[in-house]
C-alpha cells in the first residue's frame, strides 16, 4: 500500500470514528447486543478479494475462491455492481467498508453491520458452533487462517502430491452441506457406540472358534436363541440412528482407496486433518446459510430504524441513503433483504397489535365479538401516538421531557444534554431509554402501518379473545391503552431473533397477504409440454414451495444408514424422500466422491419417479400430465462404475415421508 | 498462496474441464453461441453434491405487476432465494454463467486446428491501405528524432578502427638509435598502420635528444615494448574517442508497405425443400456453424452470404437460414446461379471465397451435370464444398454428391463430405478444410 493510499484510508477512518462509536451507542440503546466490531477501510480490489474469500482475509488455497473472484469481477463489469459491506461472524466481528462509499453509505453500512453483529452474537443457530467450547469464542478468522496455513503446508510438502490435496478438499466440499446443522458442533463426531464391537462380530464364526460340539450348540445356542440374538444385532446396526453428519462419519470411520493396492487403506494423517478442517468450516458457515433471510432482514430493519427514523444519516445524506436502501430492497421480490425486512416488520406489527387488542379486550363491555364495532381505531391510534416531547427532541425542547413518564427518559443523559455535554440536536435519542425509543418509534402509528390495527380479521380477534387471561379489567379504553407495553413488538423481535432460523421464521411469519401482494406463484415442470408452467397462486402452495427451498439448505436430506452394509464394510446412505427426487446425475458423481472418503463400495437408497414413454405419449395426446410412478432404487459405486438397480418398495418404505407434499400441480392443469 | 494463485488454478481447472471441442461440435448446444463469441460448455466446474432434481423441485416466481395465470409457461426457472454462497452481504448476488467457457473465433480456429490437425493459412487479398512500415529506409537528412545514431556510431567506430594506430609504440620506435622518419614509416606500412609521414616526422622531431638511442634496434623495441591493438585502446579509453562525422549521419524514414487484408466471403447454401427433414437440417447446422466460426477466426474480415433454395433460390439472413422450410422440389443450380450473381460484389482478386452447399443430394434430373458442375467450374473460389446429409441412408435419386465426386475426383478445390449422423460432423469439417487449393496468388 502506498503512503498516499494509507493516508487516504486513514482520513476516511478518522471521519468514520464518530459514526462508528455513536452507531454502537444507538444500537445498544435500541436493545441490540452486538459483538464488538472492528472496522476496516478497503479499496475496491480488496473488497472483491474479501468477497471471494467469503468475508475473510485468508483462506486455504483452492480454485473456488478464484472462481468467485472471477465471477465478482464479471459482475462488476456487467452491472457496475457495488459491494457496500462485508461483515463476518466473529468475536470481535470484522467489517469492511469500501473507501469509495459516500459518507451516507458508510453510515448505513455501519448501522447494518451492528445489527448483523447482534444477530451473530444472539441467534441460537450461531451458538451451535460455539456452544461446545469452553469459552464460547468464535475464533473464526483465526481458525480459517490456521486452516489456510495447514493446507498450504500440506500442499508444499514434498511427500504429499499437491493435486491429491486439492482432490481431497474437493471430495469434502461436495459434502459441505451434509452436516447435522441442528446439532452443537464438536471437533469430533462422537457416536457413543464403538463400531468395532458391532461391525466385526460375525456370530457364527465366533461360535466356531469356541470349538463347541454340535450337541452343545444345539442345546444351548438353539435356533431360537440365535435368531433372537441376530435380531438384536440388527437393531444395533451402526450407526444406531441415521447419521446426517456425513463428513464427520467419513472422517471417523472412512478409509482412503489405494489405487495401487486396489483396496481400502487407512487415511493419512493429513487426510483426516483436512476433513476435520472442512467439517469445522462447514459447521461454521451453516448458521449463516440457515438464517440468511432473517439475518439480512434484521440488519435492514435496524439500519432503517437508525438511519431514517433516528436520522443517523444527516439530512443531506438522507436522499443518498434512501436511494441505496431502495436499491437493496427493490432488487427482486424474493431477495432476502426485502423478504426478511417485510417479515420483521410483520412480527413487530402483529405483536404490537396483539398487545393493544389484549388491552382493549379487557375493557368492560368489549369482547372479541363486538370489538370492531365499539372501538374507533382512529381514536386508539391517536392515543398511541408518542408524546410530542418524545417524538421530536431538540436542544430547545428538552424541558418538555420533564412532563414525560420517567421510564422513557434517561435523567443523567438529560442532564448532560442540558449542560451541552450531549448534542441533543444531533443525537436526540441519547436522552431516551429503551422504552422511550420504543415509544418514539412505535410501529402501529407510523404512516405506512396505520391501517394495520384495523385490518385485524375476526378469526384472529377471536383467537386472541379466547386465550386471554382475564386478570385485569379496565373501565375505559383510555385506561386500557395507558397500560400498553410499547416495547412488546421489539421484545418479541429479540426473542424471535434468538430462537428462529429461516425455515421456522418463514413458516410462522410469512403471511398470505404478503404472498398475494407480491404476486408470488409456484411453478412446476410439465412432462407433457417439456417446460415449466405456473402451477399455483395459492399462498399455501407458495409457502410450501418456498419452505422446500429453505429446509436443509434447500438440499435433499441424506444420512448414513449402515456403516457395515452387506456385512462387507460397505457404506449405505439413504435419501430421506420428501416427494422430490434427487438429481440422479449429481448423485452418481457425488457417490464417486464419497467412495474416495470411504475406500470401499458405497450405496445410496433413494426413491425416484419414473414415467414410461407410452404414458408420456398418451398424456401428451390427451393434454394431461402423466402420472409418474415412485420406485425404490439402489445406486452403487464400487470404484469402477455406478450401477442403479430397482429395489422392492419395502426396502425404501422407511425413507418415504408420508406427511409432506411439495407438489403444487393442480388436477386440471394445462387443459 | 493467495487469491492470484486461486484465480490461476480456477482457469486451469476450467480449461481442463472444458468440453472437448470435437465433442462439442458433434453433440453440444451450438445455439448459445454468437458469431463473435463461442460458448463452450465447461464440464462442471462446480463440484457435484446431493441436490434435488430441478424439474421435480419446481420453484417460486414473482409476477411482474400481477399474478400470472395457472398453466402459463414461465421459461427458465428463476434464481431462487436461499441458493448461493455462504456469505453474500452484497445485494444482487447471483450465480454467474460458470458452466460456459467463452472463446472468441480466433481461439476457436486455433483450437480446431490443433484438434483436427489442420493448418489453413489464410491469404491476404485486398490491399486495404498503404501503411507506413518500420523505419528501415535511410536518407542523409531528416528530423533529429529519426537520426540513426546506432548507424552513425558504428560508422565512427569503423573509421576509428581503420584510422587509429598505436601512437605510443611508434614513438618508442622513433627512439631507436639513428632511425629516420622514413624507416619508421616503412615499418608502419609493413604493419598496415594507417599513419602518415608527416605524423612520424613530427613525432621524431619531438623526441628529446637524450632519449634518442634508447633502443638499439627495431627488433629490440618489438621485443621489449608491449603493443596495444586498436580494440584494446578503445576498450581502455572508452567510446568517447570514437569520432562522429557529419558524413556518417543518416536519418531513418518509413518504408511503404502494402497491407493486405485477409478477406473472406463464405456462401452458405442450403436445400430447404420438403425432403430436408428436421434431422437433416440439424446436421447441416452442425456442420456449417463451426465452419463459419472457424473462418471468422482465421480471417481479418469475414462476410457471409446465406442462400436457401428449393427449385428456386433466394438470399436469407443468418437468423432465418437454418430455420426455413419450404415445400417445393429441388434444383441446386438455382442456388449457384444466385451465388455467382451475389459474388460479383466480392471480386475474386480481392476476396477469398468459400462456397458451401448442403442438402440430401436430391436434385432435379440432369441439373447436376448440366448446370451445377459448369457453374462450380465457373465460379472461382478457394473451395467449393458439398455436404450431403442422409441420416437414413441413401435415397435412390439422391446422386448429386456422387456425381460431383465423380466429376471432380481428387480435385483440390472441390470437396464432398457425407454427414449421416453427429459423429460424422468433425470428419466432414476436416475433409472440407483440408481440401483447400494451395495458394496461387
Amino acid at each position: 500500500m502506498s503512503n498516499a493510499d494509507r493516508f487516504h484510508k486513514q482520513a476516511i477512518a478518522s471521519e468514520l470514528e464518530e459514526p462508528v462509536e455513536e452507531a454502537r451507542n444507538l444500537a445498544e440503546q435500541l436493545g441490540l447486543e452486538p459483538y464488538p466490531v472492528n472496522y476496516w477501510i478497503v479499496d475496491h480490489d480488496e473488497m472483491n478479494e474479501l468477497i471471494a474469500y467469503g468475508g475473510f482475509q485468508s483462506r486455504y488455497p483452492h480454485w473456488r475462491w478464484g472462481m468467485q473472484y472471477d465471477r465478482q469481477q464479471k459482475q462488476d463489469r456487467y452491472t457496475g455492481g457495488k459491494a457496500f459491506e462485508i461483515v463476518n461472524n466473529d468475536n470481535p466481528a470484522h467489517a469492511f467498508l469500501q473507501e469509495s462509499n459516500t459518507l451516507a453509505d458508510q453510515k448505513a453500512v455501519i448501522t447494518h453491520v451492528e445489527a448483523h453483529s447482534d444477530f451473530f452474537a444472539k441467534n441460537e443457530w450461531f451458538a451451535m458452533f460455539t456452544a461446545g467450547r469452553a469459552d464460547d469464542s468464535v475464533d473464526a478468522a483465526a481458525m480459517l487462517e490456521r486452516h489456510a496455513r495447514a493446507i498450504d503446508e500440506y500442499m508444499s510438502d514434498p511427500e504429499i502430491d499437491r493435486a491429491n490435496v486439492e482432490k481431497w478438499i474437493d471430495n469434502a466440499l461436495c459434502l459441505e452441506d451434509n452436516v447435522d446443522q441442528h446439532r452443537v458442533f464438536s471437533r469430533r463426531l462422537d457416536l457413543a457406540v464403538d463400531p468395532e464391537e458391532v461391525i466385526d462380530e460375525d456370530l457364527a464364526e465366533k461360535l466356531d472358534e469356541l470349538g463347541l460340539s454340535e450337541e452343545i450348540k444345539g442345546e444351548v445356542f438353539d435356533e431360537e436363541w440365535l435368531e433372537k440374538l441376530e435380531a438384536e444385532d440388527a437393531s444395533v446396526s451402526f450407526p444406531e440412528e441415521p447419521e446426517k453428519d456425513l463428513i464427520g462419519f467419513l472422517r471417523e470411520y472412512g478409509k482412503q482407496y489405494d489405487e495401487e493396492a486396489g483396496k481400502a487403506t487407512e487415511m493419512e494423517e493429513w487426510q483426516r486433518d483436512v476433513l476435520d478442517m472442512m467439517r469445522a468450516e462447514a459447521y461454521y458457515f451453516a448458521a449463516q446459510k440457515m438464517t440468511k433471510v432473517m439475518n439480512e432482514g434484521w440488519a435492514s430493519y435496524w439500519e432503517s430504524k437508525m438511519m431514517s427514523d433516528e436520522t443517523f444519516a444527516g439530512e443531506d445524506e438522507f436522499i443518498n441513503y434512501a436511494d441505496h436502501m431502495a436499491k437493496v430492497l427493490g432488487s427482486g421480490g424474493l431477495n432476502p433483504y426485502s423478504l426478511g425486512f417485510a417479515l420483521w416488520e410483520y412480527v413487530e406489527n402483529t405483536t404490537n397489535r396483539r398487545e393493544v387488542l389484549e388491552r382493549l379486550l379487557r375493557v368492560e363491555g368489549i369482547s372479541w365479538r363486538n370489538l370492531t364495532d365499539v372501538v374507533d381505531f382512529d381514536d386508539v391510534l391517536a392515543e398511541l401516538e408518542p408524546p410530542g416531547a418524545i417524538a421530536s427532541i431538540t436542544s430547545d425542547s428538552l424541558d418538555a421531557l420533564e412532563d414525560v413518564e420517567d421510564r422513557y427518559v434517561d435523567p443523567e443523559a438529560l442532564e448532560a444534554a442540558r449542560s451541552g455535554e450531549i448534542d441533543a440536536d444531533r443525537y436526540p435519542w441519547k436522552v431516551l431509554t429503551y422504552e422511550g425509543l420504543a415509544r418514539r418509534h412505535y410501529s402501529l402509528v407510523k404512516r405506512q402501518h396505520r391501517g394495520f390495527l384495523a385490518r385485524i380479521d375476526q378469526n384472529e380477534l377471536e383467537r386472541i379473545g379466547r386465550y386471554l387471561f382475564d386478570d385485569a379489567r379496565y373501565s375505559s379504553i383510555e385506561e386500557a391503552l395507558a397500560d400498553v407495553e410499547y416495547t412488546a413488538g421489539w421484545d418479541r423481535m429479540f426473542d424471535v431473533r434468538e430462537s428462529h432460523n429461516d425455515v421456522t421464521f418463514l413458516d410462522e411469519f410469512l403471511t398470505r397477504e404478503f404472498i398475494t401482494e407480491n404476486d408470488y406463484f409456484t411453478y412446476e415442470y410439465s412432462q407433457a409440454t417439456g417446460g415449466f408452467h405456473v402451477s399455483s397462486v395459492d399462498p399455501a402452495d407458495v409457502k410450501k414451495k418456498l419452505l422446500l427451498q429453505f429446509t436443509n439448505f434447500g438440499k435433499p436430506t441424506i444420512a448414513v444408514y449402515d456403516g457395515n452394509y452387506n456385512n462387507a464394510g460397505e457404506l449405505l446412505l439413504g435419501h430421506q424422500y420428501n416427494g422430490v427426487m434427487l438429481d440422479l446425475g449429481q448423485a452418481r458423481e457425488t457417490l464417486k466422491r464419497v467412495f474416495e472418503l470411504w475406500g470401499r463400495p458405497v450405496n445410496l437408497l433413494t426413491i425416484v419417479k419414473e414415467l414410461d414413454d407410452h404414458d408420456v405419449e398418451v398424456a401428451r395426446r390427451r393434454n394431461r400430465e402423466p402420472e409418474p410412478e415412485e420406485r425404490g432404487k439402489l445406486l452403487r459405486y464400487d470404484g469402477d462404475e455406478v450401477t442403479i438397480k430397482d429395489v422392492p418398495w419395502g426396502d425404501v418404505d422407511h425413507l418415504a415421508a408420508s406427511d409432506v407434499d411439495y407438489d403444487t400441480k393442480p388436477e386440471e392443469w394445462l387443459a | 498462496m493467495g487469491l492470484r494463485d486461486d484465480v490461476d488454478r480456477f482457469r486451469e481447472v476450467g480449461e481442463a474441464r472444458r468440453k472437448d471441442l470435437a465433442d462439442f461440435i458433434q453433440y453440444g448446444d451450438l445455439g448459445r453461441s454468437r458469431q463473435k463469441e463461442i460458448q463452450i460448455p465447461v464440464k462442471i466446474v462446480s463440484l457435484p453434491g446431493f441436490e434435488y432434481d430441478q424439474r421435480d423441485q419446481g420453484g417460486v416466481g414473482q409476477g411482474d405487476g400481477d399474478t400470472p395465470d395457472v398453466g402459463q409457461p414461465v421459461g427458465q426457472p428463476q434464481p431462487q432465494p436461499g441458493e448461493g454462497d455462504d456469505d453474500g452481504d452484497e445485494p444482487g448476488e447471483e450465480g454467474g454463467d460458470h458452466e460456459y467457457y467463452e472463446m472468441d473465433p480466433e481461439e476457436f480456429a486455433q483450437e480446431l486446428d490443433e484438434e483436427l490437425g489442420l493448418d489453413l493459412e489464410p491469404k491476404g487479398k485486398k490491399v486495404i491501405e498503404e501503411k507506413e512500415g518500420p523505419y528501415t529506409d535511410l536518407t542523409r537528412s531528416g528530423p533529429d528524432s529519426t537520426l540513426d545514431f546506432e548507424r552513425m556510431f558504428k560508422e565512427g567506430l569503423k573509421r576509428k578502427l581503420a584510422m587509429d594506430f598505436d601512437e605510443d609504440f611508434l614513438r618508442e620506435l622513433c627512439r631507436v638509435e639513428g632511425i629516420t622518419p622514413r624507416e619508421v614509416f616503412e615499418w608502419a606500412r609493413g604493419e598496415n598502420l594507417p599513419v602518415s609521414m608527416a605524423w612520424i616526422e613530427e613525432a621524431v622531431r619531438e623526441i628529446p635528444d637524450e632519449e634518442r638511442g634508447k633502443w638499439g634496434s627495431i627488433e629490440e623495441v618489438e621485443a621489449e615494448v608491449e603493443r596495444e591493438s586498436v580494440q584494446q585502446k578503445i576498450r581502455r579509453e572508452g567510446i568517447k574517442h570514437v569520432p562522429f562525422r557529419r558524413e556518417d549521419e543518416r536519418y531513418r524514414h518509413p518504408e511503404i508497405i502494402e497491407e493486405k487484408e485477409k478477406n473472406v466471403v463464405v456462401v452458405n447454401i442450403r436445400d430447404v425443400s420438403g425432403s430436408m427433414r428436421e434431422k437433416k437440417r440439424e446436421l447441416v447446422e452442425r456442420t456449417f456453424t463451426p465452419l463459419d466460426w472457424y473462418l471468422t477466426g482465421k480471417y481479418d474480415n469475414a462476410e457471409f452470404v446465406y442462400i436457401a433454395h428449393d427449385a428456386e433460390a433466394w438470399e436469407v439472413s443468418r437468423e432465418d437460414f437454418f430455420g426455413i422450410r419450404s415445400g417445393g422440389g429441388t434444383k441446386i443450380s438455382s442456388a449457384y446461379e444466385l451465388a455467382a450473381q451475389l459474388l460479383e460484389e466480392y471480386p475474386w482478386s480481392d476476396w477469398n471465397r468459400y462456397v458451401f452447399a448442403a442438402g440430401d443430394s436430391e436434385n432435379s434430373s440432369n441439373d447436376t451435370e448440366e448446370r451445377v458442375i459448369p457453374l462450380i467450374e465457373e465460379i472461382p473460389a478457394n473451395l467449393h464444398a458439398y455436404v450431403e446429409t442422409q441420416p437414413s441412408g441413401n435415397a435412390i435419386n439422391a446422386t448429386h454428391a456422387e456425381e460431383l465426386e465423380r466429376h471432380f475426383g481428387e480435385s483440390e478445390d472441390v470437396a464432398v463430405a457425407y454427414v449421416n449422423g453427429e459423429e460424422d460432423v468433425t470428419d466432414a469439417i476436416y475433409e472440407i478444410l483440408s481440401t483447400e487449393d494451395e495458394p496461387e496468388s
